[in-house]
């Protein structure tokens, strides 16, 4: 057998696969880790998303977004739809500099971007945020 | 009417597995853990830890079935998963490949005076045998073992070339005596 012979051969030994008598026992203690560690999963996730929601939502009631006052004045008021727009926008720029107050970010001046930039540029990363969130669940799941 | 599952190739079985298919993947394991659990212990784990790093290749598998496009054989990638699995659970033991004992361990033959493949391994000392079983049973390329076990590029090519060099003795059959039989009677 000859040195060029012999890697295939040696090739075809290797992807030759041995024979186990306790092949099934394998395959058994494999299921069980897989429905455990999915059982796990399932369980963090859940907890995960439960202690997500209750600090989103105690972040949104202690955010002062005060729209009701920008509604009453756009409607109130003879100022056109666009106007009543941009100022629902400078009022977003508020909650969310507040919320930016709040994490210690009182640096980022968010009054610098226009009224309807501000409030179209929130809204995208709102939507962009659910999006991935929505994504990388279905992923997981 | 649905295929059976062994009609099914490998690359629908992973897609169907990356949707959450278990039986699917249970097919998948089915067909692939002799080799992934042979691979193992040719590179030199005991039976226990070989079973024991082949379960969380494969439950590593499961999780990254979507990663799995089908470029090369599932085969291939899952002993890839495996073989880096083992590296890494050796080397959180402390013990990388240069500190090994050069041990070799005498290899039983068959009356033909042939052996095996995982006898003739036996013969080689645990470096080439890593390297040997890397290279030819993972499909891991000569610098994509020197960087998994931290070695020189070139240690690594003579650890696989000597290897190489004593499986091809150890697997050829000795040769027959002459004339033992026709001088008989």
């Amino acid at each position: 057998m000859s040195v060029d012979e012999f890697d295939p051969a040696i090739e075809r030994l290797f992807a030759r696969a041995p024979s186990f008598p306790d092949s099934a026992q394998f395959e058994a203690a494999l299921a069980a880790k897989l429905n455990t560690s999915s059982r796990f999963r399932t369980m963090a996730l859940s907890v995960a998303g439960l202690v997500g929601g209750v600090i989103a939502v105690r972040e949104v009631l202690n955010v002062d977004f005060n729209f009701a006052s920008s509604a009453v004045s756009a409607s109130a008021g003879s100022q056109a739809a666009p106007q009543g727009l941009s100022m629902a926008g400078v009022d977003a720029a508020q909650a969310a500099q507040s919320l930016l107050d709040r994490l210690g970010l009182t640096g980022l001046d968010m009054s610098a971007m226009g009224g309807m930039q501000m409030f179209w540029a929130t809204a995208g990363v709102l939507v962009a945020l659910l999006a991935a969130g929505v994504v990388k669940l279905s992923q997981e799941i | 009417m649905a295929k059976p599952l062994r009609d099914l190739h490998d690359v629908e079985l992973a897609a169907l597995s990356a949707a959450g298919g278990r039986r699917e993947f249970g097919e998948l394991v089915r067909r692939h853990s002799p080799a992934v659990r042979g691979l193992l212990r040719r590179m030199g784990a005991q039976a226990a830890l070989a079973d024991d790093v082949a379960q969380d290749a494969f439950l590593l598998a499961f999780e990254k079935c979507a990663e799995f496009r089908g470029e090369g054989t599932f085969g291939a990638w899952i002993k890839r998963i495996a073989a880096r699995l083992y590296l890494k659970r050796r080397s959180k033991d402390a013990r990388y490949v240069a500190e090994i004992e050069n041990d070799e361990v005498a290899p039983s033959v068959d009356s033909a005076g042939r052996m095996d493949l995982d006898e003739a391994m036996k013969g080689l000392t645990e470096p080439e045998r890593l390297c040997v079983s890397l290279c030819h049973g993972a499909g891991l390329s000569h610098p994509e073992i020197a960087a998994a076990i931290n070695l020189p590029l070139g240690t690594v090519k003579s650890h696989v070339k000597r290897g190489l060099d004593k499986l091809r003795a150890r697997l050829q059959p000795e040769p027959v005596a002459h004339g033992s039989a026709s001088h008989v009677g």
